[in-house]
């Protein structure tokens, strides 16, 4: 394999004689990247992985650990942020250090671009294995995070009997004007999740659902407010956001794990190969996978990335359901048609 | 002056030989200015429009000339809808506008309607509210569930369909126009102010009942301004990105600014965009021909002019039914959205509102916490600035030379600075990216492209602001000053720069207003540091983040309202109201 090669590689090129270091310790390869970092400045970040609040607060946490590195955190939807780095690629004037996406099979493309770089984090070697393996086999990506799509409900409006069990259960006419879902033209997740339900289903899925009028935002992110307000009965969301309302706000929301099995979209992390801040950006690649994000990304709901860190209370592991996985080539291969289709369905 | 030819053997006449001059002699101080005025619309102007045309020409792979773009742009069925549904849509946008804007300039101008001044700064306060955010407002007001006028509904009636649904054909009009109508009032509110009643009397006296000679004298003289508010209306309405990026995405109804974000999206075919713009520019451009056809054939615009009394129109009984209609349509404009967006900004969960559960805490957010809030407020308010000082600088120098007729061909400059008004924000940041975005110039993401694609989208509003004013000064004042022995920078100094003070202050926040709050040409020019709030407020609201959007929107417009407030300080409340 040739992905454990070349981080067992990684591991003996940064010759680290004993195990991870603890959080606030700095490791030989650590301190030298962040000694070339602090005359780089700010490092601007893409990133539709997360909320722009949770991505603020890793920005603050890295700044907080290497003082005189800056962090600048542009948070958007999937499409949105890729269209942005194209844009940039395009005009020659690469402004992103690293971008986080749900989507890998953006980061296929600009490997295919010649526009990533590279590398291999020492910190990969703590990662939970499955994670690690999800990333890119010869480094150019890291796995920053899983965020399973799931169903939301509205607990006050919807009780758990009458909740949906199942994808199929969303084009249920009792669902009618009371159904939320993203856009695959704007999300990447929400991309990975047309394929899913087509594999399963057939494009039959989405004519049903058509009926059902469902509310199609941006990104799949504004889904769980959608269901918290009342505004959606029902709706596709990532796990974490419906658990960090749930629990952490004490909103009217609940997760249902459909039967057929829950979108596990890899978010993923790249530095591009042409970064204004290339120490910068690799410093902050590492920071992610480091102990403080792994706590930071379990008190939010979220699955952390480390072995060893335990899950926030009351979430379900991530092996205790069922999780489908778009293979990468497929979903590239198979998204910009989906798009289409999605459009000609939907109207827009 | 006489000279002798050596090859005459006569006198050649009192008729001078014409000089010959070096092309160094003919680079006088005069022409270089016109020729540095002329580069600098170039580069706003001309360069960013040939590159979309050049551009939606060109093979995006090979370079070479091709009409694939067209094809690719205009083959699909979907494509032609989104076109299609943009002209009904803007359509409607200019009848509604129209419903708001006429009756209450009349009511304004014409009538003994209570309450004026409060119409008065309604219709302001719409031109105050950026369009995004009277969209979020109403997102908030008439969301098909939740929204508070539906919840209202479903109370009371115990019905399980909502009463009304923003996100629809009719949600898209009415938010798109709420927005625009203000320039409607403003040129229509103008146009009732000239009319004298004595060309009123006259139909009296032969005759005419009120109804018809509102509809034979009154009607036909204010025409023009109506349909040349109709042609900016529809114009403003094509173009916009915040309101359908809001609302035409859930309401499903493709409009061109979506499908021209479709094709910067990967694969980024910014020549499918230029194709598929080209039509918009034509359209555009048709409909300014058209409406110079129009008024060219009947010769009522020359009929208008200041002077003689002007009653005001007894309404009596109706004077509080006028009042009223005009209170709902500030009321569908500002208040009801206004208030909702403050509630939200103020509140933990806009839809569970309550006295005691304000808090600041989401302006604290924003301003202290959110990673590009902060920053972006200050990029937009110095951005428009900028922008607003440097168009209105490069209106003035221009104007006076157009006005003054100093220059041969000035008259070309003054074409080219008021033709970005045919252009849609979208489709001037389109040409702006194909012509500087790239090496050698790579000004994306840059504060240098956004000030100088906003000063071409403003470019038209400053110079007909500053020719106006320029035009209202006679030339004897500046003469006065070169007879004493003055340049002409010092006539300009001293004579015209005091007179235009207000004019220019005037045209300034005219233009500082919508620049702040820019959003459709920003859209595909900003970088990841240079951030306005209008792009960060959209972010925002993709995560449905609506009560932090709307302490960011409170932030920017309480911002404009302080700098238009020192405005009304030192021009006067009516200067923006009245078309100077």
């Amino acid at each position: 394999m040739t992905c454990l090669k070349s981080i067992a590689a990684a591991a003996l090129i940064v010759a680290l004689p004993l195990g991870g270091a603890a959080a606030g310790e700095m490791t030989a390869a650590e301190t030298e990247l962040y000694e070339a970092a602090k005359g780089e400045g700010t490092i601007t970040w893409y990133v539709s992985q997360t909320t722009t609040e949770f991505a603020d607060g890793i920005c603050a946490q890295f700044i907080e650990r290497y003082p005189g590195v800056g962090c600048n955190a542009v948070r958007a939807s999937g499409q949105v942020v890729f269209q942005r780095i194209q844009q940039e690629l395009q005009a020659g004037a690469l402004q992103a250090d690293v971008m986080s996406t749900n989507d890998d099979g953006q980061m296929y493309r600009l490997k295919e671009q010649n526009a990533l770089a590279q590398y291999a984090p020492e910190n990969l070697e703590h990662m939970v294995p499955a994670m690690r393996e999800m990333a890119d086999p010869e480094n150019y990506w890291i796995t920053s995070g899983v965020s399973p799509l799931v169903i939301a409900y509205n607990t006050r409006l919807v009780s758990e009997e009458e909740a949906p069990k199942n994808w199929t259960d969303l084009y249920d006419p009792k669902w009618k004007n009371q159904v939320a879902i993203g856009h695959p033209g704007f999300s990447g997740s929400v991309g990975l999740w047309t394929v899913m339900i087509e594999d399963l289903y057939g494009w039959e899925f989405f004519e049903k659902l058509e009926e059902n009028a469902p509310q199609i935002g941006r990104s799949v992110a504004d889904g769980h407010n959608l269901v918290v307000t009342g505004e959606r009965k029902v709706a596709l969301a990532p796990l974490s956001l419906i658990e960090a309302d749930a629990r952490g706000k004490n909103s009217p929301i609940a997760a249902v794990f459909p039967e057929d099995g829950a979108l596990m979209p890899p978010s993923v992390t790249g530095v591009m190969s042409d970064a204004p801040h290339p120490n910068a950006a690799r410093l902050f690649v590492n920071f992610i996978l480091g102990p403080e994000i792994s706590e930071y990304l379990a008190s939010d709901y979220r699955y952390p990335l480390r072995e060893g860190v335990p899950l926030a209370e009351g979430m379900r592991p991530l092996d205790s359901y069922r999780t489908n996985v778009i293979p990468i080539e497929e979903g590239m291969a198979r998204v910009p048609e989906i798009q289409t289709k999605f459009r000609n369905t939907f109207g827009i | 002056m006489t000279s002798f030819q050596s090859t005459s053997v006569e006198w050649s006449g009192e008729t001078p030989v014409p000089q010959k001059l070096s092309w160094f002699q003919r680079l006088q101080p005069s022409s270089l200015l016109w020729l540095f005025l002329a580069a600098i619309l170039v580069v706003l102007v001309v360069a960013p429009m040939s590159m979309l045309l050049v551009t939606s020409f060109t093979d995006g792979a090979t370079g070479g000339w091709t009409l694939g773009n067209y094809v690719e742009a205009y083959g699909h069925e979907r494509h032609v809808t989104a076109l299609t549904n943009t002209l009904k849509m803007g359509a409607a946008v200019v009848v509604l506008k129209l419903l708001f804007g006429v009756p209450l300039a009349w009511a304004c101008t014409r009538t003994d309607m209570p309450g004026k001044n409060f119409v008065r700064y309604g219709v302001f306060g719409a031109f105050i509210l950026p369009p995004y955010l009277g969209a979020v407002g109403w997102i908030l007001l008439a969301g098909p569930n939740t929204g508070w006028i539906n919840r209202a509904w479903y109370a009371l009636s115990q019905s399980s369909e909502p009463l009304v649904n923003v996100f629809s054909f009719w949600g898209l009009v009415l938010v798109t126009s709420i927005g625009g109508f203000f320039l409607v009032f403003v040129f229509v509110s103008t146009a009732f102010e000239m009319i004298s009643s004595e060309m009123e009397d006259a139909a009296n006296m032969l005759g005419a009942g009120p109804v018809k000679t509102a509809m034979k004298v009154t009607f036909p003289l204010v025409l023009p301004a109506i349909i040349g508010s109709a042609m900016i209306s529809f114009l403003g309405a094509i173009a916009l990105y915040g309101v359908p990026a809001l609302i035409s995405i859930p309401a499903r109804y493709p409009v061109v600014v979506i499908q021209l974000a479709e094709f910067f999206s990967f694969p980024l075919r910014v020549e499918v965009a230029a194709a598929y713009s080209i039509p918009l520019l034509l359209i555009t451009m048709s409909l300014l021909g058209l409406q110079r056809l129009v008024l060219n054939r009947k010769g009522y615009t020359s009929i208008s002019g200041k002077g003689g009394e002007r009653r005001l129109v007894k309404l009596g009984k109706w004077r509080w039914a006028m009042f009223g209609y005009c209170f709902v349509v500030v009321a569908l404009a500002v208040l009801m959205p206004l208030i909702v967006l403050l509630m939200a900004a103020f509140s933990k969960n806009w839809t569970s509102f309550s006295f005691d559960g304000l808090t600041l805490s989401n302006f604290y957010y924003v301003l202290f916490q959110h990673s590009s809030s902060q920053k972006a407020l200050i990029t937009s308010v110095s951005v428009g600035a900028v922008a607003a000082t440097a168009a209105i600088l490069l209106a003035l120098c221009i104007g006076y030379i157009v006005q003054r007729k100093l220059l041969p061909f000035s008259s070309a400059l003054a074409f080219i600075a008021v033709s970005p008004f045919v252009i849609p924000g979208i489709v001037l940041a389109i040409g702006f990216y194909a012509a500087y975005a790239f090496p050698p110039l790579a000004l994306y993401g840059t504060y240098t492209i956004l000030v100088l694609a906003f000063v071409t989208r403003f470019l038209p509003i400053a110079f007909t602001t500053s020719a106006a004013g320029i035009r209202a000064i006679h030339p004897e004042m500046e003469d006065a000053v070169r007879i004493l022995g003055g340049g002409r920078l010092e006539a300009v100094r001293s004579v015209v720069a005091p007179l235009l003070k207000r004019t220019l202050a005037g045209g300034w926040l005219l233009i500082f207003v919508p620049a702040a709050q820019e959003l459709s040409t920003a859209i595909f020019l900003v970088g990841p540091t240079t951030r306005v709030v209008s792009v960060v407020l959209l972010d925002l609201s993709e995560e449905g983040q609506l009560e932090t959007l709307a302490a960011l929107g409170t932030l920017l417009l309480l911002i404009i309202v302080a700098v238009v407030a020192v405005g009304f300080r030192y021009l006067g409340r009516d200067f923006m109201l009245r078309r100077q």
